[in-house]
């Protein structure tokens, strides 16, 4: 019961190889350079982007095979995502952004509540995402991952150009987070401390530059 | 000495003349409207049939190209695919294109002996040109690209990141069209509206040439301008007035918001 990538994705000028197997209840962290891929690491197991040749499959079920053809689209993976700014709906209030899609059915329940009070968002629920601070924005975007049940949890960079006070409450919160999920956490970040406190295993991309680029990803 | 950074010297005087241009005719058409009589003039039979039939078919113009536009420049921000740079090349043609011209191209196509015109009246008794609906689709065939390229910017400007976020907790394609991406550029939206409706309403060109100037069927009201001028009716200023403040009235609504639009999506 695991989550396999074992997929590759050719661009032109660059080429992302991904061999990784990660475990329910463990956090990776995935850290590279600019430009090394992480991003589209996770759009891949998102389903955000189809990779050019290999295979990804959680326990089993597979989501991207470029021999069988088959594309599992990302609204039926069950992923919960965690994008850099925290990919709120400008058009919507904080509310309406936590319970956005399969959290929508834990409105008015103790879940939602709890979500709530775990990230501390009691006093936002009515406000538009662009009057919140970074780290606020942060928090409702982990609220809404939370609340949506979910076998992977993907987060990108969720405390980058954050400032330092924000960044420990978002830090915080992740932690809290990880401790009761039960699934794949995977948690891209430039922040060794947070890395350190956070994950249970850490993989770096490794590049090699020559004409093209060549990334790697081996866990 | 101004504590300021200097521009170069005598802009001024070289950039009034295009300010001019503009501000002394709309001078003008208010100095010399018969106020008295002006209610009057905007609302006898000639005036009031015009009137009327352009806002009938400005507003089915503009509908039409809600619906027709909004997938394409949706498809066009976000597909790549054969052929795009010559279909946009298409959609804009009309914005570059004397409207007269378009007229004649709209006749050929959709006249009673045109390309298609023909097997529409040979098979179903279809006749479009010099009817309300040639008024319309000549509406649309000037208007439409106005709302397509505002529309594209706009599209174009929504975060990938925000959509995938949408799609990834559970939204499929279309309910995350519906519910995020028109909502993140409805502001956009609103001023492509607004903007494709008062250039519908202005239409000249290519409604007189594909629809005619029939009282009461397909004369809008720039028609009718044009043929009480004509004809030396006492009309033509004062719908050139009303005109006038519509176009007004649209600027003030926007308030800019087309051009920032066109220029990042209103984003």
């Amino acid at each position: 019961m695991s989550l396999e990538i074992n997929c590759e994705l050719q661009r032109d000028k660059f080429n992302l190889e991904v061999h990784l197997t990660a475990l329910p209840g463990s956090v990776l962290a995935i850290t590279g350079e600019n430009g090394s891929g992480k991003t589209s690491t996770l759009d891949m197991i998102a389903g955000l982007l189809a990779c050019t040749d290999g295979k990804i499959s959680l326990n089993g079920k597979v989501f991207d095979d470029s021999k069988t053809n088959q594309f599992v689209q990302p609204e039926l993976r069950g992923i919960s995502t965690v994008f850099q700014g925290g990919g709120l709906f400008s058009n919507m209030t904080v509310e309406k952004n936590v319970v956005f899609g399969r959290g929508a059915v834990f409105k008015n329940t103790p879940r939602f509540d709890t979500a709530i009070e775990q990230f501390d968002l009691a006093g936002l629920l009515s406000r538009k995402p662009s009057t919140l601070s970074g780290g606020q924005r942060q928090r409702v975007a982990l609220a809404r991952a939370f609340l949506a049940p979910s076998e992977i949890l993907l987060l990108d960079e969720p405390t980058t150009s954050l400032d330092a006070v924000s960044r420990d409450e978002v830090r915080r919160a992740m932690k809290t987070f990880f401790e009761t999920y039960n699934g794949v956490v995977i948690l891209v970040s430039h922040d060794s401390t947070e890395v350190s406190e956070l994950a249970t295993n850490v993989a770096k991309i490794s590049v090699s530059r020559g004409e093209s680029t060549t990334a790697t990803l081996h866990v | 000495m101004k504590r300021s950074l200097s521009a170069p010297r005598g802009l001024w005087m070289v950039a009034l003349p295009a300010v001019a241009i503009v501000v002394v005719p709309v001078i003008a058409v208010f100095w010399r409207t018969d106020w008295p009589n002006f209610l009057t003039s905007i609302s006898n039979d000639t005036s009031r049939t015009a009137l009327v039939l352009s806002l009938r078919t400005s507003i089915i113009a503009t509908i039409l190209a809600l619906i027709f536009g909004t997938p394409l420049a949706w498809l066009l921000a976000n597909r790549a695919f054969k052929f795009k740079s010559v279909v946009r090349a298409f959609c804009v043609l009309p914005m570059v294109l004397p409207p007269v011209v378009g007229g004649v191209a709209l006749l050929y196509a959709f006249g009673r002996r045109g390309l298609v015109g023909a097997r529409l009246d040979e098979w179903f008794g279809i006749q479009l040109a010099f009817t309300q609906t040639a008024a319309v689709l000549a509406q649309f065939f000037v208007a439409a690209p106005f709302f397509i390229l505002v529309m594209e910017a706009a599209f174009d400007q929504v975060d990938r990141r925000v959509v995938g976020t949408a799609r990834t907790f559970g939204a499929g394609p279309w309910r995350t069209f519906v519910t995020v991406t028109l909502g993140l550029v409805r502001p956009s939206l609103l001023a492509a509206l607004v903007l494709t409706w008062a250039r519908a309403l202005g239409e000249f060109g290519a409604t007189i040439t594909f629809a005619g100037n029939t009282a009461g069927r397909t004369q809008t009201v720039p028609l009718a301008v044009y043929s009480q001028l004509e004809s030396g009716g006492d009309d033509a200023l004062a719908l050139s007035l009303l005109m006038m403040l519509v176009s007004l009235g649209v600027l003030i609504a926007l308030r800019g918001k087309w051009v920032s639009a066109l220029r990042r999506g209103g984003q």
